[in-house]
């Protein structure tokens, strides 16, 4: 057994070089962003200097309207934070919903695939409507919270659905005769061996639902009906035809986007760290 | 116990305590039409290493299945300890031919799975999982991942977790095929040492002749399907063996004899496995 304790001494690196270099990484990668944000701002500005249009303005100006409306709030009297935090609720909710119904049922038909081949004459055309499509009955059948988290859900079900039940085939029998070998319970091997390896496919299915979610409140709020809401802030703002609002609210539904997005990176980057990097 | 007619150039030594066999088995097995076993017949005593050998496709995945209890046989049974197999109140282990560590578990989460399935107290699997786990010369490597480590190393998570728990039977299907000689050779005496610390019940299967009269106590050569014993020897020779030893050879060259006439007679048929 001398080799063995030899290969130990080999291979294991010293964890403190290790979280060196990582810390590193991350702040090179902070770094990067950081100058590809300033060159963009500084070419927008410059833009603007040489085209010098009231209907294109400048990073400058954009930032005197967000803090003239984060202050002030807008001209109907709504603040700034009402009209995020309505968008926000309302993608939230149907989000949450879109999950809880997509990953076990796709889960379900995974495990199930004659369910799947059963029904998806009913099932599939769906996927196909696209949630816009849906807002003039959502307008005529709900209202308020309601209309909206059931058009997020329309728009956020599918991807997570889809890449759930895609997942599950991806469950390897090898894994499963271990669990079985041992005794394991249908309870044990779904809880241990088919979430854990289907896992990265919910969240990866999460992170496309994030996005048709955004996608889907936004012309949901354009089609009116509410006062509050950053589409609605956006379309106030077009009947007076004043731009740097407008952009400030397309530059908030980004921002919060991508907040969202990196929470759920971070989140992915914490639950799959047994994963290796795909190098090409 | 039916003796069958066999073709035992070396006549295995009789049971001489006709002690209680820990396993028995006696099965049938066919899919659809295609019969795999036929009446296969053996016991296999407690803490006894037996080694199987065939030619290939001669039904010993099948009959590894049977035995861990996740296949029922077509008819016939698999007793231990005089009961039906039966995974979830038998402990057994399995080492599988393919990597089949569990790539979001830790090395020592991986050696625990089957204590943890097992529902061992905490404190048990801690200390059972730290006993093997300089016996596999895995210190140091706990706390990685499986991509993280070598296909030797994790063949050796995969045998640790199947020691790790108290097994009444360990079966092991080709576990070193897929390494290189060196690494084979220093699995196999790591499995002897284990083995040797904390006697357990293994049939071992392997297409490694060398490997076969190296580790097992006795040898049992499968003919190809509907697979039957074609022969059955007791290894006598003392521990640690030495493979140049010229009774180790004359009795790897009598099972290659055998395994060679059945090979011959089934070269019409090899091509539907």
């Amino acid at each position: 057994m001398t080799e063995t304790s030899n290969l130990i001494a080999e291979l294991a690196p010293g964890s403190g070089t290790e979280k060196r270099t990582k810390l590193s990484a991350v702040l090179l990668s902070v770094a990067w962003n950081a100058v590809v944000l300033g060159i963009a701002l500084g070419a927008w500005q410059l833009l603007t200097v040489i085209i010098h249009s009231p209907f294109f303005p400048g990073p400058l100006a954009i930032v005197s309207s967000f803090l003239n409306l984060a202050v002030h709030g807008d001209t109907f009297g709504h603040s700034l934070w009402e009209h995020s935090w309505a968008s926000i609720e309302r993608v939230l909710v149907g989000f949450a919903f879109a999950c809880v119904a997509g990953v076990p049922l796709g889960l379900l038909m995974g495990l199930n695939p004659r369910l799947y081949n059963y029904t998806r004459v009913v099932l599939e055309p769906f996927r196909f409507i696209p949630p816009i499509a849906w807002i003039p009955l959502a307008i005529i059948f709900f209202s308020g919270l309601t209309r909206f988290a059931f058009l997020i859900f329309i728009g956020a079900f599918f991807p997570v659905f889809t890449t759930t039940f895609v997942g599950v085939a991806r469950v390897e029998p090898i894994h499963r005769k271990v669990a079985m070998v041992y005794g394991a319970s249908k309870r044990w091997i779904l809880l241990h061996v088919i979430v854990p390896t289907v896992l990265p496919d919910i969240l990866g299915g999460m992170r496309v639902a994030l996005g048709a979610a955004w996608l889907t409140i936004v012309a949901a709020e354009l089609a009116g009906g509410i006062s509050v809401g950053l589409g609605r802030m956006m379309t106030n703002y077009a009947e007076l035809v004043q731009i740097p609002p407008i952009i400030v609210g397309m530059l908030l539904i980004g921002a919060i986007g991508f907040l969202m997005n990196e929470a759920l990176l971070v989140a992915e980057r914490y639950l799959f760290r047994w994963r290796w990097q795909v190098e090409l | 116990m039916n003796e069958t007619i066999r073709d035992i150039a070396k006549p295995a030594r009789p049971d001489e305590k006709r002690a209680e066999p820990k396993v028995s088995v006696d099965v049938s097995h066919q899919f659809g039409t295609y019969v795999v076993h036929d009446r296969l017949q053996f016991s296999v005593r407690e803490n006894e290493f037996l080694c199987i050998c065939g030619p290939s496709g001669c039904g010993k995945t099948t009959l590894l299945d049977m035995l861990a209890g996740i296949l029922k046989p077509s008819r016939g049974s698999i007793l231990i300890d005089r009961k039906p197999v039966d995974p979830k109140r038998d402990n057994i282990s399995f080492v599988f031919q393919e990597p089949s560590t569990l790539p979001w578990l830790t090395v020592r989460d991986n050696i625990a799975t089957g204590l943890r399935i097992k529902r061992a107290p905490a404190a048990l699997i801690r200390q059972k999982v730290e006993d093997i786990i300089d016996l596999v010369g895995l210190r140091g490597f706990e706390k990685y991942y499986p991509h993280q480590i070598s296909g030797g190393m994790k063949q050796r998570v995969a045998i640790a977790r199947a020691f790790a728990t108290d097994a009444d039977l360990i079966l092991m299907d080709e576990p070193f095929v897929s390494l290189d000689q060196p690494t084979r050779e220093r699995m196999q005496r790591e499995v002897l040492e284990i083995w040797e610390h904390r006697r357990r019940t293994i049939i071992f299967v392997t297409h490694n002749l060398e490997e076969a009269v190296f580790l097992g106590d006795r040898i049992i050569i499968l003919s190809r399907k509907p697979a039957r014993i074609a022969a059955e020897y007791e290894v006598s020779l003392a521990r640690p063996r030495n493979p140049l030893a010229s009774d180790f050879t004359a009795l790897r060259a009598q099972c290659a004899r055998v395994l060679h006439e059945l090979q011959g007679a089934s070269s019409a048929t090899d091509a539907n496995q």
